[in-house]
């Protein structure tokens, strides 16, 4: 885990623990604003998509940008411990002068996990395959219980609190281990290199 | 006995060890101790605070490191410190007699 985030060419300290925790309370709120929206307006089939992709879009640049574990930018280092390839040409986000990737040249060691960071990866895994699982089956027993049992949810409050459902769980799919990571590493020590 | 042990943090681990003494003591910082060994110069402060028990072959590549046996460097005991330890050992080879 990087102690510090390349945030558009600015490098940010993150090494305290209560910072990177604000930033996932700050991730998670937007989030979840993305997901409610997208709920309320489930009416409109249209806006559901859309705003189902904006919820996804939105997770996968807090990833890119922010937390990291799928590729070189971000906190958490990429999970797959390979690092990223040369790029022949700059991908097209570049294009747009967003440096939301940062091109390296081989595999460098500042991306591999070591064996501690390799243990910890696999705990968070670990969590937030139970979280997931909790976060999907607990509302389907709601849901459930709601339309069959108890007759109180009718089939456009159910199909709006299902794809509430199938988003927030997408979105947790795709953020959950390093926000895991992130909120447990305690405070680290500045890295060397940084200023 | 117990007066003459050293307070160290066992930490989550459950081993002690001398890492922080040993790059101390001869300079070394954590970056370049994290270099020579491959990892993240986090996971020096994981293993010096005994978070984390390292596996067998960085304990190997540690003790190689520093020239000295994995058993002098880690322990499930609190270890002593070094100079009384060394010096206890060298006034008992001087005078076998006292260490019987």
């Amino acid at each position: 885990m990087n102690a510090e985030l390349d945030f558009f060419g600015r490098r940010v300290s993150m090494a305290q623990r209560s910072r990177r925790r604000a930033m996932i309370v700050l991730i998670y709120s937007i989030l979840a604003v993305l997901v409610i929206a997208a709920c309320a307006n489930s009416r409109l089939s249209s806006m559901v998509s859309n705003l189902g992709t904006y919820v996804i879009w939105a997770a996968i640049f807090a990833c890119r940008l922010f937390l990291g574990g799928n590729a070189t930018g971000g906190l958490v280092k990429p999970f797959n411990s390979k690092g990223q390839k040369d790029w022949e040409a700059p991908p097209s986000l570049l294009s747009l002068k967003l440096r939301v990737y940062q091109p390296i040249s081989g595999l460098g060691a500042e991306y591999l996990n070591d064996e501690r960071e390799l243990q910890q990866r696999d705990r968070a895994h670990y969590w937030a395959y139970q979280i997931l699982g909790v976060s999907i089956v607990v509302p389907w027993i709601i849901l459930s219980l709601g339309r069959h049992k108890l007759g109180l949810l009718g089939h456009a409050v159910a199909n709006q609190i299902a794809s509430g459902m199938l988003l927030a769980s997408l979105a947790l799919f795709l953020t959950l281990p390093q926000a895991i990571l992130l909120w447990t590493e305690p405070d680290m020590e500045p890295d060397p290199d940084f200023n | 006995m117990q007066g003459n042990q050293t307070t160290q943090a066992v930490g989550e681990s459950g081993l002690f060890n001398r890492i922080g003494v040993l790059r101390a003591e001869r300079g070394v910082s954590r970056q370049e101790l994290a270099d020579a060994l491959g990892v993240n110069y986090q996971t020096i402060g994981f293993l010096e605070r005994g978070d984390y028990g390292p596996s067998l072959k960085l304990a190997f590549q540690i003790s190689a490191f520093f020239g000295l046996p994995v058993e002098a460097i880690f322990s499930t005991e609190p270890l002593r410190p070094l100079s009384e330890q060394i010096y206890g050992v060298k006034a008992n080879h001087d005078n076998p007699e006292q260490s019987q």
